[in-house]
């Protein structure tokens, strides 16, 4: 489910939004900068933890019920609002609850900030309600970091009962053991091999807020440390890879809407609650209330904070992340990612290896640039090879084939199967990057649905210029981009603004080269550059490039063949670690993450369950 | 109300207005379907109005809601010891009920989940057969532990299940690379038909258990006649299309049909050696699910892709619906009533 369902199934759940004010939303965006004083940022990240339930609490109105739902009970409840009228709304919306571990996570959280102000009708309402509807676990992983923390709070909440009394005839014991062995299995994955739906631009609010209500309210000092620390984990990993609070680069999921206007989904909620240098988005993305009702209880380590907004120049992030669990159409439960980032203050280029590594919603690669104020922005530029079927459903679900394309356009994908889709993998895409360089090849087969390369020019680049050489030269923001489309090419309309590089060969692919205007003389200077780097680009067999980057980096890229570097054949497999970088760093399999800022450094090892700071003299 | 809806009502009161299907004595069997009703955009986490889930009807014209408000039951079964127990498989693992859907339990754990298909071994009480996307489940004390039974299974997804009625621990298992046959209980097993893509069903016919059924999503319907050693291609059912599900009619042991995506209702009345589209009378041709009704000759159930569910009461010449407006029924099964 994108962005855009959940925020319908939140309206239908917890009343209307949009409401009431939304002064971060609305006001002037934030400048990027360091706040020195930890007391500073720990008031100011008080201060918009209060917007939010303000904001929430203001959306009842006296006398319609419908706008008084759930997140406004569970905002009233964390400012210790109105007991009475909360339990008696309760008890009427737990007449009917629907929405499955979307309905289990706000009831959660409103039983244990109501544990001292709801009513015992309430309270007896909400336990009627976990025996007589049946929410389903799901299908992904988002689903089941929901469910499974839910249920073992809720068990907690109400120990020692026998299966009668839950809708899934399970003993609070029996429940107890089994959300906390899948909670320490998710966790034992996460840290050894990497997150399966990994720096979603979205679903990182269903990890985070699980995690801080373990840290919360998990009676086992050892369960309430694990979530500590993955939330620790879950944040570092998000804030590396932001510019200004952007989640940046390759995403496991993200949505038609965020995949352009690349601020606008619910991790910008995360990087203006903690970091401070972006807006919120709209209704401060929806689920981000159900983190600021109890974010009081986490408190952003420094040396997180300081990756997030204190930089000392550009610099290269690798990460090996997992796909998730392949049911068919693959020899292996999961493959591996293999992520490189590459982030300045202008710009931010981040990729995967291409191929099919998550099922609809995957994002592969794109640049993106900074911009004083990213709302309505599409600050990015990239390219896909539209791609869709039921073989790389079939491998990620369960479900029988034929039904699944077209189901998948009703359920919040509408753009799925659509030849001018600009979200997906695709199994006939390879990517490399080196640095500020990358280079996509596409080889596609003769059977597949779509074989041509849509490039997404946006509506915010200020310049766009085709050049004689070949290349397209564009600025977008304070970053010139070259971008070289490897075969010929027309253009579309694209119905949110900007323009579609339509590129209908199959053996095909893109080139691009970002670079800071800093760098150059001027704009002449910096095509002159790129024109004399040393190019050479075969089509047929399949597609070839050896291209010479700003860098002084020869690249050499083969489809179906390991990328070479200065005559160094990549492998990727050897040489991604889980985190690798100047800021974060694991080994595979190690469950130990180390993050580091100057002087700064912070162990979490889960092994031990530890948390080791230490501050460099 | 649109005029469709309106004429759909119509055709439902018509239907109403008929005796009750098998109401008459002699009524051995009550019909359960598996069904999910919220369409398309029926995900998970979103709410609606439609009450998806296990239905039940003793009368084959109307139909109780029994189980839990679920958009993904997939099929069901009951134990032959205890017939009153109803066993779904559904997302959330293999689910039992005991007292005809007032209470659940879920009896797998988070290892197990998304099971498409369970089994019994009539010999071997409590003996309990699933199969998984990563594999087949076994439990030998009616669910209430689990363990892992597919050694020898490469690319394990598993879709169809059957336990051989004259065999206690014979089992045949539809998986994504073929059909597999173990003869010890599933402790190991051997490929007995390879396959391009997954096997979705099987069944045993009532008439001669050497004789079995598979259909499959790229290589048309198998026919064995040797307990599922051998298997050959039925000539007359194309492989162009995913089945879904097949059947054995009781009253006729030449009489048998299959149904999948773009296929609509394939007929045969000699044993599979030519086959009849009987499914011009349904609203689409794609069908999830059909069974032969074992209480009343020429009977037959279907339930086309997002339609009402379909009865026949000349094998499929003409169809009528007969519940729901816009359901997907991933199941439709004849279970003997307790």
């Amino acid at each position: 489910m994108n962005p855009r369902c959940f925020f319908i199934l939140l309206a239908g759940l917890f009343g209307t939004a949009g409401l009431s004010a939304q002064p971060s939303f609305t006001g002037a965006a934030p400048v990027p900068g360091v706040v020195q004083d930890a007391a500073v940022r720990r008031a100011d990240y008080l201060q918009r933890r209060a917007e939010v339930l303000q904001w929430r609490v203001g959306l009842v109105k006296p006398g319609e019920p419908a706008t008084f739902g759930l997140g406004e009970i569970a905002a009233k409840l964390a400012l210790h609002q109105e007991a009475e009228a909360c339990s008696a709304r309760l008890i009427e919306l737990m007449q009917k609850p629907s929405g499955d571990m979307f309905w289990m996570f706000p009831v959660t959280c409103i039983s244990y900030l109501g544990r001292d102000q709801l009513t015992p009708a309430a309270k007896a309402a909400v336990r009627e309600a976990w025996r007589t509807y049946f929410p389903l676990r799901g299908d992904t992983e988002n689903h089941w970091t929901m469910y499974y923390t839910t249920l073992y709070l809720m068990a907690q909440l109400w120990p020692d009962e026998p299966g009668e009394r839950w809708f899934n005839g399970k003993s609070s014991a029996e429940i107890t053991a089994e959300s906390r062995a899948w909670l320490l299995q998710w966790m034992d994955l996460t840290t050894t091999i990497g997150q399966g739906e990994y720096d979603c631009t979205h679903y990182i609010g269903e990890y985070s807020i699980p995690m801080l209500y373990l840290a919360t309210w998990a009676q086992d000092p050892a369960m309430r440390q694990r979530g500590r620390m993955m939330l620790d984990y879950v944040m570092a990993d998000y804030t590396v890879e932001t510019l200004n609070g952007i989640y940046v680069g390759a995403h496991a999921r993200t949505d038609d809407v965020t995949v352009l206007e690349k601020w606008n989904g619910l991790a910008s909620f995360f990087g203006w609650m903690m970091l401070g240098n972006c807006p919120p988005p709209a209704n401060y993305g929806g689920w981000g209330l159900f983190f600021a009702v109890v974010a009081e209880n986490y408190e952003l380590p420094e040396v997180i904070y300081r990756i997030g907004t204190d930089r000392n120049g550009s610099y290269t992030h690798f990460e090996r992340k997992r796909t998730r669990h392949r049911w068919r159409n693959s020899d292996v439960r999961n493959a591996p990612v293999y992520k490189t980032t590459h982030v300045t203050s202008d710009y931010a280029l981040g990729s995967d290896q291409g191929g099919l590594l998550q099922p609809i919603q995957q994002h592969s690669w794109d640049l993106t640039w900074a911009v004083p104020d990213p709302r309505g922005v599409h600050n990015t530029i990239f390219s896909t090879q539209p791609f869709y079927g039921a073989e790389e459903l079939m491998m990620y679900f369960t479900e029988m084939p034929d039904s699944m394309p077209a189901a998948v356009t009703f359920q919040g994908k509408p753009t799925y199967i659509a030849e001018s889709k600009l979200l997906g993998g695709s199994p006939y895409e390879q990517i490399f990057q080196q640095d500020d360089t990358l280079i996509s090849l596409t080889d596609v087969a003769d059977t597949a649905p779509h074989k041509q390369v849509n490039g997404f020019f946006s509506k915010d680049l200020t310049r766009i210029e085709e050049d004689a050489s070949g290349w397209i030269f564009a600025q977008g923001g304070k970053a010139y981009i070259a971008y070289r489309p490897l075969a010929a090419y027309e253009w579309r309309p694209i119905e949110k603004g900007g323009k579609r590089l339509y590129s209908p060969h199959a053996k095909n692919g893109t080139i691009l080269q970002a670079a800071a205007a800093s760098e150059f003389k001027g704009w002449d200077d910096f095509k002159a550059r790129i024109r004399a780097l040393p190019l050479e680009i075969k089509l047929t067999p399949a597609p070839r490039v050896a291209f010479t980057s700003l860098r002084g980096r020869k690249i050499e890229c083969a489809y179906g063949a390991a990328p070479r570097v200065d005559g160094r054949t990549i492998d990727y497999a050897k040489e991604w670690k889980l985190f690798s970088g100047p800021y974060l760093n694991a080994d595979i399999g190690s469950r130990r993450l180390t993050m580091t800022h100057g002087r700064l450094t912070r162990v979490l090892d889960f092994n031990t369950l530890t948390i080791t700071d230490a501050v460099r003299p | 109300m649109s005029t469709a809806r309106r004429l759909f009502f119509c055709a439902l009161a018509l239907t109403a207005g008929w005796p009750a299907l098998g109401a008459a004595d002699g009524t051995k069997h009550d019909l359960y379907l598996t069904a999910n009703l919220s369409g398309q955009a029926g995900v998970l986490g979103r709410s609606g109005p439609a009450l998806n889930g296990l239905y039940r009807s003793t009368d084959r014209a109307t139909f109780e809601h029994l189980g839990p408000h679920h958009i993904r039951l997939f099929t069901l079964t009951s134990d032959p010891a205890e017939r009153g127990t109803l066993y779904v498989a559904a997302l959330d693992g293999v689910l039992r009920t005991r007292d005809g859907g007032k209470s659940w339990r879920t009896l797998t754990s988070w290892d197990m989940t998304e099971p498409k298909e369970i089994a019994f071994d009539p010999h071997a009480p409590g003996r309990i057969y699933a199969s998984l996307p990563d594999g087949i489940a076994l439990s030998t004390d009616h669910g209430q532990t689990w363990q892992r039974g597919n050694e020898g299974i490469r690319q394990a997804y598993t879709h169809a299940m059957i336990v051989d009625r004259t065999q206690a621990g014979r089992v045949l298992a539809g998986t994504e690379k073929g059909i597999f046959l173990s003869e010890d209980g599933a402790k190991s097993w051997r490929l007995v038909q390879a396959t391009d893509k997954v096997t979705y069903d099987l069944k045993q016919s009532p008439h001669d258990p050497k004789v079995f059924l598979a259909v499959t999503s790229s290589n048309g319907a198998l026919w064995s006649g040797d307990g599922g050693r051998t298997w050959t291609r039925i000539a007359g059912i194309s492989t162009a299309n995913t089945l879904h599900y097949a059947d054995f009619d009781v009253h006729d042991a030449n009489r048998l049909l299959v149904c999948g995506w773009n296929t609509g209702l394939q007929l045969s009345e000699d044993g599979g050696k030519t086959w009849t589209d009987r499914g011009a009378g349904l609203p689409n041709r794609d069908v999830w699910s059909a069974a032969f009704d074992p209480d009343a000759a020429g009977r037959i159930f279907a339930a086309p892709q997002l339609a009402p569910l379909h009865v026949s009461d000349d094998n499929g010449r003409t169809w009528r619906p007969v519940q729901f407006e816009k359901a997907t029924v991933f199941d439709l099964v004849f279970l003997p009533r307790p």
